[in-house]
């Protein structure tokens, strides 16, 4: 297969940065993120990002229109861009959380607009890992670690180089640009790393079903501190909140923000009618959601096994550990 | 530390078996070892899952919180910054005295599960001391009923503010610019604020919609507002116990703004330490004739 | 449904150009744009409403006109009290139409018992006043209503004048405590449902109200004898986006903007019970 040395590493990017904005994984500090690439922007491929690159196609703040209102009262939606968004290096367990994204976004009757005109300039190009982490457990979540799928060209680490193979036809079309970095190889496709965290998945759709008014809720939603960590960094998590702020005595704009399901104003309507009002009914949503709702909705399940959450949570909330747990939980009927 | 565990787990069961306490706050071993996070105890055979080792480092003092209007007791397990955090919930009346049973652990310094998982370590031995136990001044328990272990030795006494005078010195501009950076990292998770034991309040000034104090945009200049915000919020009531600097995914240097705020009450009103003694009242609570008075 | 093919988060701008006071805390407020009506609901649809520097918020179209929809909005929070303080005239954004709507079809031919608590009869209005409209394709209407207070009553001329004017067609008003001059029926709506002993031979009872209200109604229908199927409810939850993508509003796997708020009762019991 066709196969990019790493010392040419440096000069693809440059290569690939001038076909549209480019973002590459990149560590500053204790949080490392996806960001625009510039010839002195240190990339990181060496370990998953703690930010996902969900940022990239669902900005954490996003203008959804600007406003005027007193004489005149118009709405006016952000132009679209125009420019192709590359993003490198993304690994396989978020390149599922951005096929859940796009479940989400693009289908059932409406379209996000947002979401498309920055998924339609997207080109993926994945890099399949070699190694899995303490906390990585994508493959018992329906991934595979080696080659992602619906990525437009993936990426093998094969030591002194990485082997490089278009899927798709923007795939195609992109690599043709950058055709002079690329050389061949014939090394094979790299075997699946070997995981240390199991997360035995197989038939937790059918037990949860039957779970909602189960004791175990009580029990593991304790340790959380109902912050937002979770959420943000997971790649999948989609919920957003909408506001809008005033900029002037007559102008202003609409926005969305993320939002997370662990926050106490989640579910709160005025009036003061809450349906989720403690930490038990919050945490039963979350993972209901990630392990039960979305794949009876959708067919997929809205975790990817990144285990973003597992390393961060203050807490140390543990889905993975969830899902163990459920093997020893016995339902009736 | 084993030596810790078992008495642990032999007081947890005995308060629980003559029911003394309904409920047992301690520390469970997680899935990696790095994990020792916060476990709840009702049954006395549960107590076997206690543990006391180096990363038992989370802060038990917010879980009283969740059941701050009920009456029921609870025993919980505190090392010199939780017993501060105690003291703190006591004194801004969260939590009763006699709802609680202290059992004090006196804390040789502990790891960072966040330290293990960044720098990807494989194992206990490899892991550095966390940087808010590096810093700690109190490692004794303050406020307890009984005591497990005998009392370590108060670490050397060091400039606690060393770093808040480097940046004091800068220019306006720098400090600006340096702030400014913080601020654009932050993703407003707000795992600082829900794991402070000085931030009790039920509804947050900062998510209230009516009026909209703080926006929901998430971009520097809002989180400016949230951090400047709660930073005054808290100021003569933080304990410097550090878990908002430790939880932050971002890194974002809080303990530098607690402690510049500190610094300064320290100046106006007087050397003091929050959570350190129950009787002893935060100087913004309360005035003196003596206080400085150069504004008026 | 709203057209698909626009941007589903941006409003259309329109004005308010009728405001009726229902009682102290609730208004009907008549929505109109410049090209006349912006859409045509069908009985059961939600439309957000949207005062741009305030903000959002989903409300059941409670009928409408040749031009116009008609919201009857309580007063409860932030949103709804902007609204409250506006005159006619004033500008309001407005999309949807959203959400499933009442199964008109299947309920021909049938007697129908509307049941509704408070500020609920608003989502039952668009039902009942079709079913009126279109009066030959129903069998016996019956609407039984409560709310707290004879101050809190809403949609008065309906219930005392127009309604009880409709051929084959009841009324039956309860508050929960009456005034000086309430000569009604004084008692809560399940209670005044189980003595009124409505046969469920060929009806369907249509439910809304507070959680609270619906629940006990619920358990007395079943009490009636009314099968899961014969009855249908809608539900309200936090919205943001009504477009089934921001996650908030969802019942277990289903989103109360996009495939509810009608549901049935055979529907609800396969749904987590968190509403």
């Amino acid at each position: 297969m066709k196969a990019v040395s790493k010392e040419k590493l440096p000069a693809l990017l440059e290569e690939l940065a001038k076909e549209g904005t480019l973002y590459v994984p990149s560590s500053s500090g204790d949080m490392s993120r996806f960001v625009p690439w510039e010839s002195d922007v240190q990339v990181d491929l060496e370990h998953n990002t703690t930010m996902s690159p969900k940022e990239v196609l669902f900005p954490q703040t996003e203008v959804l229109y600007n406003y005027k209102f007193g004489e005149e009262n118009t709405v006016e939606p952000p132009p679209p861009g125009s420019e192709k968004i590359i993003v490198f290096g993304v690994r396989p367990c978020d390149v599922q959380a951005i096929r859940c994204l796009d479940e989400v976004f693009l289908t059932r009757t409406y379209v996000d607009s947002y979401y498309k005109e920055k998924r339609d300039r997207l080109i993926v190009i994945s890099l399949g890992c070699t190694v899995a982490e303490d906390t990585c457990f994508c493959k018992d979540m329906g991934v595979n670690p080696v080659e992602a799928e619906g990525a437009d060209i993936v990426l093998f680490d094969l030591d002194g180089e990485y082997g490089f193979e278009e899927k798709t036809d923007k795939g195609k079309e992109i690599t043709k640009k950058i055709a002079s970095q690329l050389s061949d190889t014939s090394k094979k496709k790299p075997k699946a790393p070997s995981f240390t965290l199991q997360a035995n998945s197989n038939g937790i759709v059918e037990k949860l079903q039957k779970m909602f008014e189960h004791p175990i809720w009580e029990e593991v939603c304790q340790k959380c501190i109902g912050c937002g960590t979770c959420a943000f960094l997971c790649p999948s998590c989609h919920c957003f909140d909408i506001n809008c702020k005033n900029t002037g005595a007559c102008d202003g704009f609409r926005y969305r923000t993320w939002d997370a399901c662990m926050f106490n104003d989640y579910a709160l309507m005025a009036g003061g009618h809450d349906v989720r009002p403690t930490k038990v009914e919050r945490i039963r949503n979350r993972y209901l959601h990630k392990l039960l709702f979305f794949k009876e909705r959708y067919g997929m399940f809205l975790c990817t096994g990144c285990g973003r959450c597992l390393r961060e949570c203050p807490a140390g909330m543990n889905i993975a550990g969830f899902i163990n747990q459920l093997e020893e939980v016995t339902v009736d009927g | 530390m084993d030596k810790i565990t078992g008495l642990m787990r032999t007081k947890a069961k005995e308060l629980l078996e003559n029911g003394k306490v309904e409920r047992v706050l301690g520390w469970e071993k997680g899935m990696f070892f790095y994990s020792t996070p916060p476990v709840f105890i009702d049954k006395p055979e549960d107590a076997e899952k206690l543990v006391w080792d180096d990363f038992a480092i989370n802060n038990l003092a917010i879980y009283l919180l969740d059941k701050r209007n009920q009456e029921s007791k609870v025993a919980l397990f505190v090392k010199g910054c939780d017993s501060r955090g105690v003291v703190r919930m006591i004194q801004d009346n969260q939590v009763k005295r006699e709802n609680l049973y202290l059992i004090g652990i006196p804390c040789p310094g502990l790891k960072d599960p966040k330290t293990a998982v960044r720098g990807y370590y494989k194992d206990a031995s490899q892991v550095p001391k966390a940087t808010k136990c590096e810093e700690c001044q109190h490692p004794n328990p303050v406020l307890y009923d009984e005591m497990l272990g005998s009392q370590v030795e108060e670490p050397p006494e060091k400039d606690r503010f060393a770093e808040v005078s480097e940046l004091e010195k800068k220019s306006a501009d720098e400090k600006y610019a340096y702030w400014k950076a913080q601020s654009d990292k932050c993703i407003r998770c707000f795992a600082c604020r829900n794991i402070c034991p000085a931030c009790s309040c039920q509804e947050c000034l900062l998510d209230c919609s009516k009026p909209r104090w703080l926006d929901k945009e998430v971009d520097v200049a809002q989180n400016q507002f949230f951090h400047m915000i709660r930073v005054w919020h808290v100021a003569d009531r933080c304990v410097e116990c550090g878990e908002c600097e430790r939880v932050c995914p971002a890194g974002l240097p809080l303990m530098q703004l607690n402690r510049k705020l500190i610094k300064d009450i320290n100046e106006l009103f007087g050397p003091y330490e929050a959570g350190m003694d129950l009787e002893q009242r935060p100087p913004l609570t309360e005035y003196d004739t003596g206080d400085p008075e150069e504004f008026m | 449904m709203a057209n698909p093919e626009q941007n589903p988060l941006v409003p259309e701008m329109g004005t308010i150009t009728k405001i009726i006071d229902e009682t102290p805390d609730v208004k009907t407020f008549h929505v109109t744009t410049p090209r006349g009506k912006p859409f045509t609901p069908k009985p059961g649809q939600l439309a957000m409403l949207s005062l741009v520097p305030v903000g959002e918020a989903m409300f059941s179209i409670t009928w409408q006109g040749d031009d116009y929809l008609e919201f009857s909005i309580k007063r409860v929070g932030v949103m709804t009290d902007a609204l409250h303080e506006l005159d006619v005239g004033a500008a309001v954004g407005v999309r949807g139409p959203y959400g499933n709507n009442f199964p008109v079809e299947i309920m021909k031919g049938k007697d129908i018992l509307f049941i509704g608590g408070g500020i609920g009869l608003a989502p039952l209005r668009s039902l009942i006043n079709h079913c009126v409209v279109n009066r030959d394709d129903f069998g016996k209407l019956e609407v039984l209503y409560g709310s707290r207070s004879p101050a809190d009553l809403v949609f008065k001329y309906d219930l005392f004048d127009n309604w009880p004017k409709v051929k084959n067609m009841e009324v039956y008003v309860t508050v929960d405590r009456g005034d000086d001059d309430w000569t009604g029926k004084v008692g809560f709506v399940p209670a005044y449902l189980e003595d009124l002993k409505p046969s469920p031979e060929g009806k369907v009872a249509v439910v809304c109200g507070p959680p609270i209200m619906i629940k006990f109604v619920l358990q007395s229908l079943e009490k009636l004898g009314f099968s899961d199927e014969q009855v249908i409810t809608t539900l309200e939850m936090r919205m943001k986006c009504g477009i089934g993508k921001c996650g908030r509003c969802n019942i277990g796997s289903k989103f109360i903007c996009l495939d509810g708020p009608v549901f049935s009762l055979a529907e609800l019991k396969k749904l987590p019970p968190e509403w």
